[in-house]
């Protein structure tokens, strides 16, 4: 969901932000098969398996299910829900600017010159 | 407030002083208004969407059955939402960092009015339009510049600086003022507490209408006034 939002950024390649040095942190939400289920079409698949991937969280189907069973809902559950970056840098493809996370705030915000 | 640039005159008199007085105006904000809460409790299960100004996540909990990121300018009002285990980032809704059209719905309550000139909240407008998505729904509140009879407050000008007291031992226990300010904030003493200025627009009737109209895509389902506030309930094309 998040972009690079710098001026100077090149069109196209704002999204996704890359994650590095990530530190991640569990947490404890109660499981709700609808509310997953209603999410599920408003999550971007790709980009979510490939960072719960990289991030060594799970390994989501390549295909978004269309028919979740009880366990696909789960394991979208613990990455989507569960699941929260502490620590990281997040940076741009497009012109490579990093913006933190800290504590588990993503700091957004750019200099005036970037604006 | 002559003198100062736009965007200084928001850092200084908007930006800085929520900052300092985070603590104070959290403790401060409690109540959901009944606009507000009806609007979240009337969306869609399963809703994903974003708190723009979100001040101390004060809306972030009103409806358990959808998703709401938090976002403010002041990264000490987003810690104490961190704090209340909300999700929440610090960004500028100038310049929003989510991409086009990927909300269900949008909050915007009493942050257009701290903008400092009609291009600064017209582009506020702008960036709440285009991340949400065609069908979303969009609340945006802000202070008039009418106030009602029983209010305290009277208004001559609609651009004012409305000051905000901190009691000094309470809140500021470090004694001076200026230990916690940064500079060219304005700060006052008065027999002991002390006040920050903080910068407001207040809106005249008809006036947010006229705003959200010019946004391409923002079609106006409902506005009205509630408790000194103008607001308008806004669906996407
Ligand atoms: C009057 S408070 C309202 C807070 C909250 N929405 C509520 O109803 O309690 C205004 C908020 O707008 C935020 N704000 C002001 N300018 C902003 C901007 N350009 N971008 C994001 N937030 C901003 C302030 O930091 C502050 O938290
Ligand atoms: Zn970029």
């Amino acid at each position: 969901m998040l972009q690079c939002h710098a001026k100077s950024c090149p069109q196209g390649q704002s999204y996704p932000l890359a994650i590095r040095n990530a530190e991640l942190e569990q947490l404890d939400a109660e499981f709700n098969a609808d509310f997953v289920t209603r999410l599920m079409p408003k999550l971007d698949w790709a980009v979510l398996r490939k960072t719960a991937f990289e991030l060594g969280v799970a390994e989501l189907p390549a295909e978004i299910p269309t028919e979740p069973t009880q366990a696909d809902l789960q394991l979208i559950h613990k990455v989507a829900l569960e699941t929260r970056i502490k620590e990281a840098d997040m940076v741009c493809n497009g012109c490579g600017h990093v913006y933190p996370i800290k504590d588990g705030v993503p700091n957004m915000l750019l200099q005036d010159h970037e604006i | 407030m002559e003198g100062l640039g736009k965007p200084q005159l928001e850092q200084t008199h908007v930006h800085n002083v929520y900052n300092i007085i985070a603590g104070h105006f959290s403790a401060t904000r409690y109540k959901p208004w009944p606009v507000v809460d009806d609007f979240l409790r009337g969306l869609e299960k399963g809703s994903v969407g974003a708190d723009v100004g979100c001040g101390n996540g004060k809306y972030l909990g009103v409806n358990p059955d959808v998703f709401t990121i938090g976002s403010d300018r002041s990264d000490k009002l987003i810690d104490i939402c961190r704090e209340r285990g909300f999700e929440a980032m610090v960004c500028d809704n100038l310049k929003l960092p989510y991409r086009d059209n990927c909300f269900d719905f949008l909050t915007s309550i009493a942050v257009i009015h701290h903008m400092s000139s009609p291009d600064r909240r017209l582009m506020a407008v702008n960036e709440l339009i285009r991340v949400l998505r065609p069908g979303g729904r969009l609340l945006i509140f802000v202070w008039a510049f009418e106030q009602e009879k029983r209010s305290r407050r009277r208004f001559e000008e609609q651009d004012v600086f409305v000051p905000w007291k901190m009691p000094k031992n309470v809140y500021l226990p470090e004694g001076s003022a200026a230990a916690n300010t940064t500079p060219n904030t304005t700060v006052e003493e008065e027999g002991g507490d002390v006040v920050y200025q903080r910068y407001y627009h207040l809106f005249k009737e008809g006036e947010l209408e006229e705003i959200v109209g010019r946004s391409e895509g923002a079609i106006i389902d409902m506005s009205g006034y509630d408790r000194d506030n103008w607001y308008v309930i806004v669906t996407k094309a």
